[in-house]
C-alpha cells in the first residue's frame, strides 16, 4: 500500500516539476501586449479569429482562447467573475448569446462593453453600408452608443414540408402556404384542423410555436419595474392547449428523441413544420433529417415561408472589454466579423458556407448588403433560396420585447404552460403559480 | 468436539447470485450505453439517445476531438497530476490527522473534531464563489497549487479515518512500538499506516474519482488552454445547445472513464482481500 | 514520576497542524465571507462593494418565508428519505453476504468492483441518460412499457412528480449504493477475525454473527456512513439540477438548487443565497448532532464521567494532603 502512494508522490512531484517548467515559460511569453483573451461558448467565434489570422499575417497578437458551455449555465458566472476581477487574464473580446445578451450590453454587466466607436470603428458608416438588421442594432446599443452586433440574423420562418402540402392543399408553393398559416393564429390554428383531417400534425410540439409566440409580443416581462404578462404570451396557454387536446402535435418537448424523430417524420403523425431561424435548418434539421441528399428521409422535402407572426431565435453577439489594453485590434476583427460586408468580410464567407473552404454550412447573416450578394440555395430545401424567406424575417425580428430575465422567467413560463394543458392546473392556477415563482426565485413582482 | 458448519441453503444461494447479477447488470447499463454512444454519431444519438447496437462513427468522433484545438493528451496528463496529488494529500494528511484525534489525549482534541464535523456540513457551492475570488486576488489562477493543496484538509476523509481508527487501534501497539524507542512520527508511518490499509484505500479511491470528475472549479480557475483537465475538455465539446456533438462527447466521457476503472482495479486488491487486521497478531 | 502524557499530548497538536494551517489560509475567508454576505445587500452581477443592512436580519426572514424554499426543504428531504432507506438496507445486506466467513460467493471480487462502478461516473452524464431514458412520448422505458403491454399510452414521466422524486432518489441510490458498501467493508475487515473464529466456534448462525458482532462492532462506521449520508442528502445538488431544473413545478427543487438558483439564475441575490446557504447549514448540523447523539458510545462516555469524577476526586485529596 505504501509503495502505491509513494509511486503516486513520486509520479506527481515528476509531472509537476516537468509542467512547471513548461508553466512558467508559458507564463513569460504570455505577459507581452500581444495577448487577446477571447471568452466564448462554442468554438464558432475562436474559428473565425482562426481565418482572420489567415487572411492578416501581419495581426500578430497571440489569442488565448476560453471556452465555456452554456448547457449547465456555467458561461455567465464564469465570465461574470473573470470580467469582475480584471487583471490581465481579464476578457478583451467575449461573446453573449441572445437568451442573455441583455445583460451584457444594457443590462447588469453593460458597464463592462466598450462602445464600438471607441475601438476605432466608424459605426455609423459601416452600418449603412451594410444594412445591418436593425434588431441586432437596438439590442446591442446602449445610451453610449453601439456596444454589441451579431454576426448572424436569427429571423425565423416556417420551415415545412413540401409533400404534406401538397397532401393537403395540393401546393407545396411558399406564398400559398404562408397565406394559410397566417398572419395570426386563429388562421393558424385553422390550417391546423384542415391538417388534421389528412392526419398530419401541424408542429411537433408546443415548443416550436412558443418562440414565435414571444418574439411577436408587444411587450417583455417586466414593464415599469414589475412582471408583466402580454396578453400574447398569455394567449400560448391558450394555443398550447388547443394543440394538445385537438391532437394537432406530438406533444414533444423540444431538444428531446422525439423532437429530433419528427425531423425524420417517424413520430406518430407525420409532422408538417418547424419554427426557427437559418441555423434551425442548417445545423439541427439538416443532419436530423435521415439523409443527406434530395430523396434520402426527408432530406430535400422541405421549404421555407414567412411564419404566423415574426420573431428571432439564437444569435451570438461580440463585445469588447471597455478596459481591455488591446482595443484597436479587437476593435480590427470586430470589425472583419459585424461589419465588413465586402467579399473578404466574415459575414460573405459565412453566409456562402465557405470559411473553411467550399461546401460548408451555410447561414443567413446580419448584412443585407452580403446576403443581397450571395448564394442561399438549399439542396435540403429542395432547391429554394433560403434568403428569400429570412431576409424579410429578419424585418420581423424585433429585440423590444426583451429583457435581461427572460431566459429564467420563460422557463418558469413554459413549465406552468405544460402543467395546464397537460390538466394539472387550471388555467388561473397555473398564471397564479406563475406569478408566485416569478417573485420567489427572481424577485420580480 | 466437532461442530457442524451450517451451510447456506441452496435457496439463499440461488437469492443471493441473482440479485448480485440483476445489481451488475443495472450497474454496468449506463456504462454500457455511454460506449455504445461513443460509436454513433451525433445525429443518431440526437433522435435516439440510448441504444444497445453500436454503429460507425467511432472514427469521425475521434477526428472531431482531435481537430478540437486541444490535445486530449494533455488533458489526460493535467488531470493525472491534480488527482495524484490531491489522493496522496488528502489520504496521508486525513490519516496523520485522524490519528492525532485517537491516540492522543489533548485539551482542545473534542472541540477540534467538532470543529471539522462542522467544516463538513456547510454547503459546498457557496464557500466556491469565495474561493475563487480570493484565488483572483492572489493571482493564483492557471495554476494546480489551489487545486491541489486544499485536499490537506479534507474533513470528511478525516472524519472516516477516524471513525476507522476508533474501532480498531488499540493503543497498545503503540506503547509497544514507544517502548521499542520508536519517535511517534514513525510509529504514525511504519506501524499505524499500514493497519489502515483498507481505510487507505478505499479513501484513495473516493479521492482519486472525486478530484479526477471535477468540472466546476478547475473550469473557472483554469483558462489556459494547456492547462484543461478531462472533464473540461468534455465540457468544450458541449458548447451551445445546437451546436453541441454528442458522439464526441460520448467519446470523450468514455476516455475520461478509463482511467478511473484501472485506478479503481488497481486499489481494490486492498479492499477485497482479507487482509488480516487483528491488532495484535502474531 | 513525570507526567508522561502530557508530553505525548502535544504530539496531538502537531498532527493536525497541517490541516489547520491548510484550513485556514484556503477556507476560511471564503466562509467568512459567504457567512457574512449573508447580513448584507450583494446582489446583482458584477458588483464588488456592498453595505449591511439596517436590518440585519431581513435577508433571513426574506428566506424563511420565501414558500420555493420551504418546498424546496420538504423536497430534499422526501427525496433523501427516498434515497437514503433502500440504499442502507442494500448496502448492510450486500455486506453481509460479502463478508460471510462460511459463504464465499464465487466472483466476490468482480461483484463489489462492478457495483461501486456507478460511484466513478459524472452526475452530469447520468442524469442526461436517465432524463432521456424516460423520454416522451418516446423512449427507451415508454417503449419497453408499450412492448410488454403495461400501458396503452406513453407516460408523461417528466410531468410526473410521483415518477421524478422516484427517479432521482433511484439515481442517487444507484450511484452511491456501491460507494456506502464498500465503507461498510472496509469496516468489517477492521474487526479482529479471532472474535469471528469464537463465533463459529459456539456455533452462530451467519445470521446471528451479523447482527450481533458485525453490526455493534460498525457503529463507527455506521455512524460515518449515516452522518455523511446525511450531509450529502440534505445538499443534493448536481441530479436534480441536471435532471429537470428543479422541475416540473418545483416539485424536485431541492434547497441546494434553490440556493443555486438564487445566486445565478439572472438576478445574483448573493445576499439571500448566503442566508439560506447558513440555515442549511444549521439544519444540518441540527440533524447531524440527533444522530451523533443516538449512535453515541455509551460505555466510552460513562467510563469518560467516571474517569472525570476520580480526577477531581484524586485532586481534592491531594489538596487536603498539602494543607
Amino acid at each position: 500500500m505504501k509503495k502505491v502512494l509513494l509511486v503516486l508522490a513520486a509520479l506527481s512531484v515528476l509531472c509537476s516539476s516537468l509542467l512547471f517548467a513548461g508553466g512558467t515559460k508559458d507564463a513569460k511569453a504570455a505577459t507581452g501586449t500581444k495577448v487577446i483573451n477571447l471568452w466564448s461558448f462554442t468554438d464558432e467565434v475562436p474559428k473565425m479569429m482562426d481565418k482572420y489570422k489567415q487572411l492578416n499575417p501581419d495581426f500578430d497578437y497571440e489569442v488565448k482562447v476560453t471556452i465555456v458551455a452554456t448547457t449547465d449555465g456555467a458561461y455567465q458566472p464564469a465570465l461574470d467573475q473573470a470580467l469582475v476581477a480584471g487583471g490581465k487574464d481579464a476578457p478583451d473580446l467575449y461573446t453573449a448569446e441572445s437568451a442573455f445578451v441583455l445583460k451584457y450590453t444594457q443590462g447588469d454587466m453593460a458597464d463592462y462593453a466598450a462602445a464600438y466607436k471607441d475601438l476605432g470603428i466608424n459605426v455609423d458608416k459601416l452600418l449603412r453600408d451594410a444594412a445591418i438588421a436593425q434588431y441586432t442594432v437596438d439590442i446591442g446599443s446602449n445610451s453610449r452608443g453601439l456596444v454589441g452586433l451579431g454576426y448572424q440574423a436569427t429571423g425565423g420562418a416556417f420551415i415545412y414540408r413540401r409533400s404534406l402540402a401538397k397532401q393537403a392543399w395540393g401546393t407545396d408553393d411558399p406564398k400559398t402556404v404562408q397565406s394559410k398559416i397566417g398572419p395570426g393564429w386563429d388562421k393558424f390554428l385553422a390550417a391546423a384542423a384542415e391538417l388534421k383531417a389528412k392526419g398530419i400534425g401541424i408542429v411537433s410540439g408546443d415548443g416550436d410555436v412558443w418562440h414565435a409566440v414571444e418574439g411577436a409580443s408587444q411587450k417583455g416581462w417586466i414593464v415599469d419595474g414589475k412582471l408583466y404578462i402580454d396578453p400574447d404570451r398569455e394567449a400560448f396557454l391558450d394555443i398550447s392547449k388547443a394543440l394538445k387536446d385537438k391532437g394537432y402535435h406530438n406533444d414533444t418537448q423540444d431538444w428531446t428523441d422525439a423532437w429530433f424523430a419528427d425531423m425524420k417524420g417517424i413520430g406518430p403523425q407525420p409532422i408538417f413544420g418547424y419554427f426557427g431561424p437559418a441555423w434551425l435548418i442548417n445545423y439541427v434539421m439538416a443532419g436530423n433529417s435521415g439523409g443527406t441528399k434530395p430523396g434520402e428521409g426527408t432530406f430535400g422535402d422541405w421549404a421555407v415561408c414567412q411564419p404566423p407572426a415574426g420573431f428571432f431565435w439564437g444569435g451570438t453577439w461580440l463585445i469588447a472589454n471597455k478596459n481591455s489594453p488591446v482595443k484597436e485590434a479587437v476593435g480590427k476583427f470586430i470589425e472583419w466579423v459585424t461589419l465588413d460586408s465586402s467579399n473578404t468580410g466574415l459575414q460573405y464567407f459565412w453566409a456562402n458556407g465557405t470559411l473553411n473552404g467550399p461546401g460548408g454550412t451555410k447561414d443567413v447573416v446580419a448584412s443585407g448588403t452580403v446576403m443581397a450578394k450571395s448564394d442561399g440555395k438549399l439542396d435540403f430545401l429542395g432547391g429554394q433560396n433560403m434568403f428569400d424567406a429570412f431576409i424579410p424575417a429578419g424585418d420581423f425580428a424585433t429585440g423590444r420585447n426583451k429583457t435581461q430575465y427572460d431566459e429564467g422567467i420563460n422557463s418558469i413560463w413554459r413549465g406552468q404552460v405544460r402543467e395546464y394543458t397537460s390538466g394539472t392546473k387550471t388555467r388561473a392556477q397555473a398564471i397564479a403559480d406563475f406569478k408566485k415563482q416569478v417573485a420567489d426565485n427572481l424577485g420580480i413582482n | 468436539m466437532r461442530t457442524k458448519i451450517k451451510e447456506m441453503s441452496p435457496i439463499r444461494k440461488v437469492i443471493v447470485y441473482t440479485v448480485c447479477i440483476f445489481l451488475i447488470v443495472l450497474s454496468i447499463f449506463p456504462f454500457y450505453t455511454m460506449f455504445i454512444n461513443a460509436t454513433r454519431g451525433t445525429y443518431e444519438i440526437q433522435s435516439n439517445s440510448i441504444s444497445l447496437i453500436p454503429s460507425t462513427f467511432a472514427v469521425s468522433n475521434w477526428n472531431v476531438l482531435m481537430n478540437k484545438n486541444f490535445n486530449p493528451l494533455i488533458g489526460f496528463v493535467n488531470s493525472l497530476i491534480i488527482s495524484c496529488g490531491v489522493t496522496v494529500l488528502a489520504v496521508y494528511f486525513s490519516s496523520l490527522t485522524a490519528y492525532g484525534l485517537v491516540a492522543y489525549d489533548w485539551k482542545l482534541r473534542k472541540p477540534f473534531f467538532t470543529f471539522i464535523m462542522a467544516i463538513l456540513m456547510i454547503p459546498a457551492q457557496v464557500s466556491i464563489i469565495g474561493f475563487f475570488q480570493f484565488m483572483y486576488s492572489l493571482g493564483l489562477t492557471n495554476n494546480f497549487l489551489p487545486l491541489i493543496l486544499p485536499a490537506i484538509a479534507s474533513p470528511a476523509t478525516v472524519f472516516f479515518m477516524r471513525q476507522y481508527l476508533l474501532g480498531t487501534l488499540s493503543i497498545d501497539i503503540v506503547n509497544c512500538a514507544r517502548i521499542d524507542g520508536s519517535g511517534e512520527f514513525r510509529t504514525f508511518n511504519q506501524i499505524v499506516l499500514p493497519i489502515m490499509q483498507p481505510a487507505l484505500a478505499t479513501q484513495a479511491i473516493f479521492a482519486f474519482v472525486g478530484s479526477w470528475n471535477s468540472l466546476f472549479l478547475p473550469l473557472v480557475m483554469l483558462t489556459d488552454r494547456t492547462k484543461y483537465t478531462m472533464p473540461i475538455m468534455v465540457n468544450l465539446l458541449r458548447g451551445d445547445i445546437y451546436r453541441t456533438e454528442y458522439g464526441s462527447v460520448y467519446l470523450a466521457l468514455s476516455l475520461t472513464v478509463l482511467p478511473l476503472f484501472i485506478v479503481y482495479f488497481l486499489l481494490s486488491r486492498y479492499i477485497i482481500e482479507g487482509v488480516a487486521l487483528g491488532a495484535l497478531k502474531e | 514520576m513525570g507526567n508522561k502524557s502530557v508530553s505525548y499530548a502535544k504530539w496531538g497538536y502537531i498532527f493536525s497542524l497541517p490541516f489547520m494551517l491548510v484550513f485556514l489560509f484556503f477556507s476560511l475567508y471564503p466562509i467568512i465571507y459567504t457567512a457574512m454576505l449573508g447580513f448584507t445587500d450583494l446582489q446583482g452581477a458584477g458588483r464588488r462593494t456592498f453595505e449591511f443592512l439596517a436590518n440585519p436580519l431581513e435577508n433571513y426572514k426574506l428566506v424563511l418565508t420565501n414558500e420555493s424554499f420551504i418546498t424546496s426543504l420538504k423536497n430534499t428531504g422526501l427525496i433523501w428519505f427516498l434515497n437514503f432507506i433502500p440504499q442502507m438496507l442494500l448496502a448492510l445486506l450486500l455486506t453481509s453476504w460479502f463478508t460471510n466467513q462460511r459463504f464465499k460467493i464465487k466472483g466476490q471480487g468482480m461483484f463489489k468492483v462492478l457495483m461501486y462502478m456507478p460511484n466513478i461516473i459524472t452526475a452530469a452524464t447520468i442524469a442526461f441518460l436517465f432524463r432521456n431514458l424516460f423520454g416522451y412520448p418516446k423512449g427507451p422505458i415508454n417503449d419497453l412499457f408499450m412492448m410488454l403491454g403495461l400501458i396503452e399510452k406513453p407516460i408523461y414521466f417528466w410531468m410526473s412528480a410521483g415518477w421524478s422524486r422516484g427517479i432521482i432518489a433511484f439515481i442517487q441510490f444507484w450511484m452511491w449504493y456501491g460507494n456506502t458498501m464498500i465503507v461498510l467493508i472496509a469496516g468489517v475487515m477492521g474487526i479482529d477475525p479471532t472474535i469471528f473464529e469464537a463465533a463459529e466456534i459456539d456455533g452462530a448462525s451467519s445470521v446471528q454473527t451479523f447482527f450481533r458482532i458485525t453490526l455493534p462492532s460498525l457503529r463507527t462506521i455506521l455512524l460515518f456512513t449515516l452522518v455523511t449520508s446525511l450531509i450529502g442528502g440534505l445538499q443534493m445538488f448536481d441530479i436534480p439540477l441536471l435532471y429537470n431544473l428543479g422541475g416540473p413545478d418545483q416539485k424536485t427543487l431541492t434547497a441546494s438548487v434553490w440556493i443555486y438558483n438564487q445566486a445565478f439564475s439572472g438576478r445574483y441575490f448573493y445576499n439571500r443565497a448566503s442566508a439560506a446557504s447558513m440555515v442549511l447549514f444549521a439544519i444540518i448540523v441540527v440533524l447531524a448532532s440527533i444522530v451523533f447523539y443516538i449512535l453515541r458510545d455509551k460505555d466510552a462516555q460513562k467510563i469518560n464521567r467516571d474517569r472525570k469524577a476520580f480526577k477531581k476526586y484524586a485532586r481534592q485529596l491531594q489538596k487536603e494532603a498539602g494543607k
